[in-house]
């Protein structure tokens, strides 16, 4: 979610949310006409929330590893899209949740019943930072908060943590959760190798005066 | 330099390919059957008894040879649920990730 993001051109920056948009809207569509459908959409509308969240978080690993290349330029640029993204299918994805577990019918027994428990508990605190990133995911928002801006998106770190436990513990299994989030740890192990390596190459590199 | 972008090529490429292909068709392995199909009972006789029992049936469908019914308990309970095939014995019941039965071996 970057300041760069106005910089392209309007057409493409429209059509790239359009195209983020899409599958948001078949489900929404979906769950409408069919409500028995909603249930088979709480997964995939949280697998396209953390997909685009890694997406967004991937950015950062990528140009420490690679350098300065022009798709991931290109890819900075939509990283706030991405983001917004990201916490508009999680919305989606709890909206679901509760409405299918009885809330328009004014029937919260079930959610009242599981809000405590870990698997539960995680989505919820993980929501609520996707919102407060969502919330300040603009320009006003990044000229008031200015640095601590940054500290406010840095947060997504720990929501994809909750993210991870909150699937693993849903599917009482890790496959599903590893296989998306696993490509992102790997990509944090070699920057943070790399970081380490330039740090130790500097070290040494003080010419004593001869 | 050049063995992490490799690493870091491979990696994306290997995730973005399973994430969209192979997850959907595994078997979870939470408890397995083995029965032979031609000896099953149908799934909407499973869903009719424990209807009788109380069950709010969500869904149902075969997982890892075994019934797999999500449903709400009487007590207000959403769970998951597996059954035997053939004896429709309750095999694992989790709410929400957390065990509430499972069958001792």
């Amino acid at each position: 979610m970057t300041e760069a993001s106005s910089k392209s051109r309007p057409l493409g920056r429209w059509l790239f949310w359009a195209v983020l948009a899409l599958p948001g809207m078949a489900m929404l569509i979906g769950a409408y006409r069919d409500p028995d459908a909603m249930f088979d959409l709480l997964h995939p509308s949280g697998e396209f929330s953390v997909r685009f969240m890694i997406i967004a978080m991937m950015i950062s690993p990528l140009r420490a590893i690679f350098g300065p290349r022009r798709w991931l330029n290109w890819l900075m640029r939509q990283r706030r899209a991405l983001g917004v993204a990201a916490f508009g299918y999680g919305a989606i994805h709890t909206i679901l949740y509760l409405v299918d577990l009885g809330a328009l019918q004014g029937d919260w027994t079930i959610i009242a019943g599981e809000w405590m428990l870990p698997a539960i508990l995680t989505g919820y605190i993980a929501m609520a930072i996707f919102t407060i990133m969502a919330i300040t995911s603009n320009r006003a928002s990044e000229r008031k908060l200015r640095r601590n801006w940054k500290r406010v998106q840095q947060l997504v770190y720990p929501a994809a943590l909750l993210i991870a436990l909150h699937w693993f513990w849903i599917d009482n299994e890790w496959q599903g959760m590893a296989v998306h989030l696993g490509p992102l740890l790997l990509l944090e192990i070699i920057r943070l190798f790399l970081w380490a390596r330039a740090r130790h190459a500097r070290l040494p590199a003080n010419p004593s005066p001869a | 330099m050049r063995i992490s972008h490799l690493i870091a090529a491979a990696s994306i490429a290997i995730g973005a390919t399973t994430a969209f292909t192979a997850m959907p068709a595994m078997a979870t392995g939470k408890v397995t059957c083995d029965a032979p199909k031609a000896e099953w009972k149908s799934r909407v006789a499973l869903e009719s008894k424990l209807k009788a029992e109380g069950w709010k049936i969500k869904k149902s469908k075969v997982d890892g040879g075994c019934y797999e019914v999500y449903a709400t308990l009487p007590d207000g309970k959403f769970v998951e649920a597996y059954f035997h095939p053939v004896t429709f014995e309750k095999l694992y019941v989790s709410q929400r990730g957390k065990v509430l039965f499972r069958k001792a071996d």
